[in-house]
């Protein structure tokens, strides 16, 4: 494997150094541009208490294009499909190298607050938030308590 | 020439050269008291190139020029604590030599090459996270935001890039008239910049000069922390099973009007059968060895 660049180096020293509260990102063994993420379900959210599981990946020309992520937690969430993908701007066309794997984490983390309906990547999910958003809420908090929770 | 008169001369002076640039504030006895003057880095005048400032104050004691004056250095602006140390250290040697002549003048100068020589934003590169170095090639864009140069040129080309790329999968009548707008990694507003001057400027030094990556104690505990997690929600049933969703999403494109293939009691998601190969440049999909072996091999 090619040299580790800088950036790579000074991010997961400063992800240590300063944590991001409610964020844990820990960079793999065997290779170290594949992170192992925590994500807490933020506070007054359906997806409080839980403890998620993501993976995230430097890609080659990191920080030139953007990192792929995705939840290993199943997750009931609008604009997270069942197989984790998340459907987030950052993550996509909007990205920028000055973002950050503390800042992907962050907007991630602010999707669970502020779940987007009307940008579903989970079709029937987002259809049951717009339609029936208690019960999306109910389903949401279920699984929180059902898949995310620590021993 | 009596004391008084020396000073007076030598402020006289100052005050020809400098005008503006000085000011010096009398006591009730009209001797000069006190001389500040903010020294910039020589930039030939360009003052968007001025990155660092100082504030020097002498305060002239009875018997200046006879003793030294009392030095004080205040709002520095863009240069730390070891260079603001440094400075005053050069200064001390000068008036040390400069006992029984006017030095003010000469303290302004080496106060202004000093400047020069670091004349260098204090902030990171939002691009490569290291700061810059004397003898970095940088940018400050229009927008305030600085970037070392060869930084700045990989963006550039590789958003002209990602923008052609999505033109040219757009039909004729989608895509763009404007042509590519180069823009700020921080703030997106819109930069012009001349890429082929950037990129034959070498990478920042600090980035080449950077420490070596290395497993501490504390990760591999995290590491060890993470690993229970995992396998504590595996056994609850609570992490996606790449395969067996891929293998529904096979299903569900393959038979759009079945959609009974669960077979849990999950109200869960499925993938939406109109999903396209674009909208899923975030999704893992095309990673997906890379993460089944990682995913596997715990
Ligand atoms: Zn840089
Ligand atoms: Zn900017």
């Amino acid at each position: 494997m090619a040299a580790l660049p800088r950036r790579i180096i000074k991010e997961t020293q400063r992800l240590m150094q300063e944590p991001v509260p409610g964020i844990s990102a820990v960079p793999d063994d065997s290779n170290a541009r594949y992170f192992h993420v925590i994500v807490t379900g933020p506070e007054d959210s359906p997806f409080e208490g839980g403890l998620f599981k993501l993976e995230l990946f430097l890609p080659e020309d990191y920080p030139m294009s953007a990192p792929k992520v995705r939840f290993i937690t199943k997750i009931y969430h609008p604009n997270i499909d069942r197989l984790g993908r998340i459907c987030l701007d950052i993550l996509k066309d909007k990205w920028s190298p000055a973002l950050q794997i503390r800042t992907v984490l962050l907007s991630i983390q602010a999707l669970l607050s502020a779940p987007n309906p009307d940008d579903p990547l989970a079709n029937d999910v987002a259809e049951l938030w717009k339609v029936n958003e208690s019960e999306a809420i109910r389903n949401a908090k279920e699984w929180t308590r059902k898949y995310a929770m620590d021993n | 020439m009596s004391q008084n008169e020396r000073v007076q001369e030598e402020l006289e002076a100052l005050e020809a050269i400098l005008m503006d640039d000085i000011s010096i504030i009398y006591n009730d006895q009209g001797c000069a008291e006190l001389v500040k003057s903010t020294i910039f880095p020589s930039t030939a005048n360009e003052v968007e190139k001025q990155y660092v400032c100082v504030t020097l104050e002498v305060q002239l004691p009875e018997n200046y020029p006879d003793c030294k004056p009392l030095i004080k250095l205040k709002s520095p602006r863009g240069l730390d604590d070891s260079t603001v140390d440094h400075l005053y250290r050069e200064i001390d040697k000068k008036c040390e030599e400069y006992i029984g002549q006017a030095v003010i003048y000469e303290l302004i100068e080496l106060i202004r090459e000093n400047l020069t020589e670091s004349n260098l934003p204090t902030c990171q590169c939002a691009v490569c996270l290291y700061g810059f170095s004397e003898g970095d090639c940088f940018t400050k864009t229009q927008c305030f935001h600085y970037f070392h140069n060869y930084c700045l040129a990989k963006h550039l080309i590789v958003t002209e890039k990602h923008y052609h790329e999505e033109q040219e999968k757009l039909p004729a009548w989608k895509r763009s008239t404007e042509g590519f707008q180069a823009t700020c990694p921080v703030c997106r507003e819109p930069i012009s910049c001349d890429v082929h001057d950037l990129r034959s400027s070498l990478p920042p030094k600090e980035l080449e000069n950077a420490q070596k990556f290395e497993l501490t104690h504390e990760l591999k505990l995290l590491q060890e922390n993470m690993q229970k997690l995992f396998s504590y929600q595996k056994s609850k049933g609570g992490i996606i099973d790449i395969e067996a969703e891929e293998n529904k999403l096979l299903l569900i494109t393959n038979s759009s009007d079945d959609p009974s293939d669960e077979n849990s009691d999950d109200p869960g998601p499925s993938i939406p059968t109109n999903i396209t190969e674009g909208s899923l440049e975030n999704g893992l999909l095309k990673n997906q060895r890379c993460f089944n072996r990682f995913t596997n091999n715990r």
